[in-house]
């Protein structure tokens, strides 16, 4: 890497962990040992992953793939077997991050593309319900992504007003907001796999609460998780789509003001 | 090139599906059985090596001008001849395989190995040629085919292999097997493994596309 000074990809990915330090305590506080154990299983798969493609691609390891563990530890549907969880978390490590060129390169959220496997893998086994702490343990951990500058304030801004609007039409957001700012803070406001253009952003939160709030009102049945991991993963695919809407009108308005 | 080469060639080091990426769109909607798979592999082998046969026949009498459009009448009428035959014989296939069958027809790899080996070759091989191609696409529709059903429903041919836990069994059948994406990805994986076996298989800088710029309008 030649990156110079203090800011570079193991930074970021160091103070998103840190960001994050809240949902993580909160969650090993609730879950205790048994939490523990599921978080060592994703971590041990997700960086064996980053240890072959370090020997075989001499692609450096990142401890991104904490993030991705510690997303999937509280994410992850329950009583999945040992098989079908590695089977998933492989896939999302290695297909959506490592299989591009590394965090940084990567196109969507590992974590969610893991957990969109299970979902669509294996229909059958029930996804987590959070408790209510781990909603309120969200907003510090997006406190501090915002104060250090690795989360962008227009996503989170953007994806809060949408679910408070969606709150003021009657719909039940108040049910699933552990979920939604978990989600929120786990896998949308990951700074990689989000849009990068500052009305992008706006845009990319603003849809993330527009499909939470869609889905709630649409969707009979859903688990509150499922609706929110469903939720990031078609934001994140819509992320270029965002940066490409926020650049064309740039463009618009630099051809009117210059000709 | 000598003839048992025209066979084996096609099979791995020039596979039309995982080399030249033609004829993917039938392998992946009819995978999600070995069944369907291995009638869809016959089914275009078959009439791949009967329109080669009958277009090499009468190369020197097909005016260029016309030559596709009188190959797709050629491979049309065998089309439509394999789907009678299927539905007279195997009904109950070819009710699944719906229009599929069909749309061998407008296969990429039919119209690829009639208009580029068989239209400027004698029958045999132009024969050996379309056997070959066939037997590469049979190849990997078979492969995927049997992945996707082992896994999505734990049977291959209908006969269970690995008892589901619906059945009382210990095998969680993965879902997502029986979705369109999963061929998706078992054909990525595949050309990967490949590509990387046989690196002669990567495509040179030089076909690479151009890059062009954006347009700033």
């Amino acid at each position: 890497m030649t990156a110079r000074g203090m800011w570079h990809r193991e930074t970021v990915a160091e103070l998103l962990l840190a960001s994050l330090l809240p949902v993580a305590l909160v969650w090993l506080g609730l879950a205790g040992g048994a939490g523990l154990l599921r978080l060592a299983v994703f971590l041990v798969v997700a960086g064996i992953w980053h240890v072959i493609w370090m020997l075989a691609r001499a692609q450096p390891p990142s401890l991104a793939g904490t993030v991705t563990a510690l997303a999937l530890a509280v994410l992850a549907p329950g009583d999945l077997g040992l098989l079908a969880l590695i089977l998933s978390t492989s896939f999302g490590v290695v297909v959506a991050e490592l299989a591009f060129g590394g965090w940084g390169r990567n196109v969507l959220n590992p974590a969610t593309v893991a957990l969109a496997f299970m979902g669509f893998g294996f229909p059958a086994a029930p996804w987590p319900e959070l408790p209510v702490q781990i909603g309120w343990a969200a907003l510090p951990a997006l406190a501090i992504g915002l104060g250090t500058g690795i989360m962008a304030p227009g996503l989170v801004l953007g994806a809060l007003l949408a679910l408070g609007a969606g709150w003021a039409a009657g719909l039940p957001v108040a049910a699933v907001f552990p979920a939604a700012a978990g989600v929120l803070a786990l896998l949308v406001a990951d700074p990689v796999a989000s849009a990068s253009t500052r009305l992008g952003r706006w845009l990319n939160g603003l849809l993330y609460g527009g499909l939470v709030s869609l889905f709630l009102a649409l969707w009979t049945g859903a688990a509150a998780v499922q609706l929110a991991v469903y939720a990031a993963l078609f934001v994140s695919l819509a992320a270029p789509l965002c940066d490409e809407i926020a650049i064309t009108l740039w463009l618009l308005q630099r051809k009117r003001r210059h000709g | 090139m000598a003839l048992p080469r025209l066979l084996t060639l096609p099979l791995i080091g020039r596979n039309p599906v995982t080399v030249q990426i033609l004829g993917i769109c039938s392998s992946l909607a009819v995978t999600t059985s070995l069944e369907t798979a291995a009638t869809m592999a016959v089914s275009l082998t078959v009439v791949l090596v009967l329109s080669s046969l009958i277009i090499s026949l009468i190369r020197r009498h097909l005016p260029n001008s016309i030559r596709l459009i009188v190959q797709i009448v050629i491979v049309a009428s065998l089309v439509i001849v394999i789907d009678q035959i299927l539905q007279a014989y195997l009904f109950a296939i070819s009710q699944r395989l719906s229009v599929f069958v069909g749309l061998i027809t407008t296969n990429c790899l039919v119209l690829g190995r009639t208009e580029g080996f068989a239209r400027s070759n004698p029958p045999g091989p132009a024969m050996l040629d379309a056997l070959g191609n066939g037997l590469g696409y049979s190849l990997i529709l078979v492969a995927v085919g049997a992945v996707r059903e082992l896994f999505g429903q734990g049977t291959l041919m209908g006969l269970t292999v690995l008892p589901t836990v619906d059945q009382g069994g210990w095998f969680t059948p993965l879902s997502l097997m029986l979705l369109a994406p999963s061929a998706f990805f078992l054909l990525g994986f595949v050309v990967w493994g490949l590509r990387s076996l046989y690196p002669e298989q990567q495509e040179a800088p030089e076909t690479e596309p151009p890059s062009v710029a954006e347009a700033r309008t």
